[in-house]
């Protein structure tokens, strides 16, 4: 049944909510960075608030035969037809599992939605852009690549996923 | 109680005749809130339950007037805040679209400052009716 | 509001401010645009950029009371959205009335005063309005809805009322998304009905909501029909600009063309026919510059030097055939032969049609790639993809020394289609309905086994016979043998699909395939199923196809 159950997360729903305040913040004398962060497996990961739509639960994909690799299928988002890229495989990693954590962080790419399916949402964290460094080098990993930097902030280490590079299989 | 009210629109001198029109006769000491894009304001209509009305701009680069209308329906985001949209030309079936995503009210360009304080009242009845939140 | 009224006025500086640098903007795309159609480009990405730009003048010197300037931007918003609409009308003539106007725009705002004088703007409103009456088709965008306004009291006049309406094709497209909703709707109810039945057993009400359910459906069907109808254009106003264009390139190739136009009434979904252009015009052009010989060659063959290009078309059982043919040299297999060596095919084996056929492969007809003025990449195989993703399909025949053929076949109408729901483990597809000749029960006896390929009887034939879960790379391929086939048809070729179900049929929206999809051999679409679910839709004619090479 076309479902009107909230697919959106109350917490995340209004993760835009930050971004006149991502702005300013980002401009002040200690910028702060806006961050969505995610987590694969047990690491964390982060892209910046304004290229979020939203976040909503994963309610079936379905597999599309011969797409390029990692796109894991497409999902009905209100009627619109949203393509939805296995972020997992795209930095080395197996497959995702869906469980009732998995969540789709719609995101949008130089004009285009795209979803990226995902094992569980963080809240939205701001960090300081000075506790962002560049990838370090001893951690050399299929990942590095589509990194912007990593952050540690917290007792936490978030890696900053460069999207444009992650979502070039298109 | 001071009113407090949204504008989301890309134009800055919009912004300019807005705060000119807000800052006459009852509507004098309110708060006005500005946004520029439509992202933007929805960020800011989500942080601000107790809006009077908000005045949507329809032709917007990024998210238009419309898709901010849509994403509120379907997030059934403060569904009690009338929002009107604001457009330069329309024809029944932008107004009908614009009613399907649950726009309160309609507003043409060019408009006078009569026409906003005329949706003010409106919007402070509806509220009044719906015992407001 | 009259000028010196305006209760902004105290912005005219803020005016200035915002709306100078966007009309200068404008103007320089504008002069941009002059130099690329110049070039020969289409400049699409401009033509879109300034639209927003003017939108927020027009809307801007409204609410400032400043007319002339208003009546500009939106003059010019009007002639930009005509050439958004027709790339051929983008040239010389085009390009000067922009810039014109990008000018005058420029010198509106910067003087900008409530009593300005009004003459300019008057004058190149004037102009614009002329130039989009002359063009064939064109209605400013603004005239059309005041159109729509003005027609319908009309209507209700008597005299010499109209019963006629102008009515914006988007307009249109609104209502078949919404009766696409009104379909999902009705397939989930038919499916809560088959719940219920389940569940309960038969019993009176639900025998009502059954008959309730039916006729709904009919409603809707009959409804679509009604809808599909009012989206019917006659193929000649996508015709009527051919002959120009085959003038156009005949004088450039510098040979003598005679274009017969025959059965332009026929009607196809204007959805449909605006995809269509591009491809046919590119066989046309192909026909002038490589099917026709110079008039010195023809007249050496013993043919008369003006070549003679036929269009034709006309509705054949269900679907519209277009034919583009010519009397010219015939396809050159020596040609294609090489340049199919030249790829790695082995063509000894190659029948005369499937030669011929191979003018559709990419690589072998880059040779007459060319760039549309909407940009894109034209050849052969673009056009054959073009007509595929239509649910159509293109051959070809050709006689050496006698011409070549085109003959394309397209549905009418392409939003929604009837389908059949089919299950492969647990996995749900579409198959269009125009393509599907029987669905049979398979008796395990009844398929046999030849050359690694399954063949089997079917009405006194004997066909091909795949499993569909290995022709969509299901995830559980199963050893045993599927209860159902579908059998495909696409042209005269024939196959039988092994699935696991058969769901039933269903009236589906069609959506695209997103381009992150790449562009996937055996699907064609997407849709949204009764349950919220997406399904496949099955490319039936590339699978076919791609069977057929495989043999």
């Amino acid at each position: 049944m076309p479902t009107d159950e909230r697919m959106v997360d109350p917490l995340l729903g209004f993760a835009d909510a930050l971004p006149a305040a991502a702005a300013a913040d980002a401009r002040g004398p200690a910028p702060m960075l806006h961050l969505l962060t995610f987590a694969l497996d047990r690491e964390e990961f982060g892209i910046p608030v304004t290229q979020v739509r939203e976040v909503i639960r994963v309610n079936g994909i379905t597999r599309v035969p011969q797409v390029p690799a990692h796109v894991r299928g497409v999902t009905n988002l209100r009627g619109r037809i949203l393509a939805i890229v296995e972020i997992r495989t795209r930095l080395g990693l197996t497959e995702a599992v869906v469980t009732p954590a998995s969540r789709i962080v719609v995101v949008e790419v130089r004009g285009r939605a795209l979803g990226l399916l995902v094992d569980r949402v963080s809240q939205v964290t701001k960090v300081p852009a000075e506790s962002v460094a560049p990838p370090p080098e001893e951690v050399v990993t299929a990942e590095t690549d589509f990194l912007t930097g990593v952050a540690r902030w917290d007792s936490r280490l978030i890696m900053l996923l460069d999207l444009d590079k992650v979502l070039l299989v298109n | 109680m001071p009113e407090s009210f949204l504008v989301i629109d890309d134009s800055k001198l919009l912004h300019q005749m807005y705060r000119l029109i807000f800052s006459q006769g009852d509507l004098a000491g309110s708060t006005v809130h500005y946004a520029l894009d439509g992202r933007e304001g929805y960020g800011l209509l989500a942080a601000h339950p107790d809006l009077t009305l908000v005045l949507l701009d329809l032709n917007m680069p990024g998210m238009n007037g419309l898709e901010v209308l849509a994403r509120r329906e379907a997030e059934r985001l403060h569904p009690h805040v009338p929002i009107a949209l604001v457009t330069t030309e329309s024809s029944e079936d932008d107004e009908a679209r614009g009613r399907a995503v649950g726009a309160w009210d309609y507003l043409r360009k060019p408009f006078q400052p009569s026409d906003i304080q005329r949706l003010v009242r409106g919007a402070r009845e509806q509220r009044r009716s719906r015992g407001a939140a | 509001m009259k000028p010196g009224e305006n209760p902004f006025g105290d912005l005219l500086q803020d005016y200035i401010v915002e709306c100078l640098p966007l009309a200068e903007q404008v103007g320089d795309a504008f002069v941009e645009l002059e130099r690329r159609w110049r070039d020969g480009e289409p400049g699409e990405d401009l033509l879109a950029s300034v639209k927003g730009r003017l939108h927020t003048i027009k809307g801007n010197s409204g609410m400032m009371g400043l007319t002339p300037a208003r009546d500009v931007a939106h003059a010019l918003e009007d002639a930009c959205g005509f050439l958004g609409r027709a790339p051929e009308s983008r040239g010389e003539g085009a390009a000067a009335l922009l810039v014109a106007g990008g000018g005058l725009l420029v010198d509106l705002i910067g003087t900008a005063s409530p009593d300005a004088d009004g003459g300019p703007a008057s004058d190149f409103v004037e102009r614009v309005r002329k130039y989009l009456g002359l063009a064939p088709g064109a209605a400013a965008e603004s005239d059309r809805r005041q159109g729509e306004r003005r027609s319908r009291p009309r209507a209700g006049d008597g005299g010499a009322a109209s019963n006629v309406v102008r009515i914006d094709f988007r307009r249109l497209d609104a209502l078949l998304e919404v009766l696409g909703e009104g379909l999902i709707q009705h397939s989930a109810l038919v499916d809560v009905y088959r719940r219920l039945m389940r569940r309960m057993g038969a019993c009176e009400e639900l025998g009502e909501l059954d008959q309730a359910v039916l006729s709904l459906q009919k409603t809707l069907t009959r409804l679509e029909s009604t809808l599909m109808e009012t989206r019917l254009l006659p193929v000649s106003t996508v015709f009527g600009r051919f002959p120009r264009m085959v003038r156009d390139v005949a004088h450039a190739e510098g040979k003598k063309v005679r274009l017969e136009v025959t059965g332009g009434d026929t009607s196809l979904d204007k959805a449909v026919l605006d995809r269509l252009s591009e491809p046919l015009l590119h066989l046309l052009s192909n026909a002038v510059a490589h099917g026709l010989e110079l008039p010195e060659d023809r007249v050496k063959a013993g043919k008369p030097p003006e070549g003679l290009l036929r269009l034709q078309a006309a509705a054949v059982s269900g679907r519209v055939a277009i034919r583009v043919s010519d009397d010219g040299r015939g396809l050159d297999e020596a040609a294609i032969r090489a340049k199919a060596e030249a790829l790695g095919m082995d063509t000894r084996a190659a029948d005369t049609a499937q030669l011929h056929g191979l003018v559709f492969v990419a690589g072998l007809s880059t040779a007459d790639r060319v760039t549309t003025l909407s940009g894109r990449g034209m050849g052969l195989d673009v056009a054959a993809d073009v007509i595929h993703a239509l649910g159509g399909t293109i051959e070809v025949e050709s006689r050496p020394g006698k011409g070549t053929a085109f003959t394309l076949s397209l549905p009418v109408t392409l939003a929604i289609v009837r389908s059949l729901i089919v299950e492969v483990d647990r996995e749900r597809f579409a198959v269009p309905l125009s393509h599907v000749a029987e669905t049979v029960r398979a008796e395990p006896e009844a398929i046999r086994q030849i050359n690694n390929q399954g063949v089997t009887q079917w009405r006194g034939d004997l066909i091909h016979v795949a499993d569909a879960g290995a022709v969509l790379g299901t995830r559980e391929p199963s050893g045993a043998q599927r209860p159902f086939y579908v059998v495909m048809t696409a042209g005269a070729k024939r196959r039988g699909l092994l699935v696991d179900r058969l769901i039933g049929h269903q009236d589906i929206v069609v959506k695209g395939l997103d381009p992150a999809l790449g562009r996937p051999a055996v699907v064609s679409g997407t849709t949204i199923l009764g349950d919220g679910q997406v399904a496949c839709i099955l490319d039936v004619v590339r699978i076919l196809d791609g069977a057929a090479h495989a043999n």
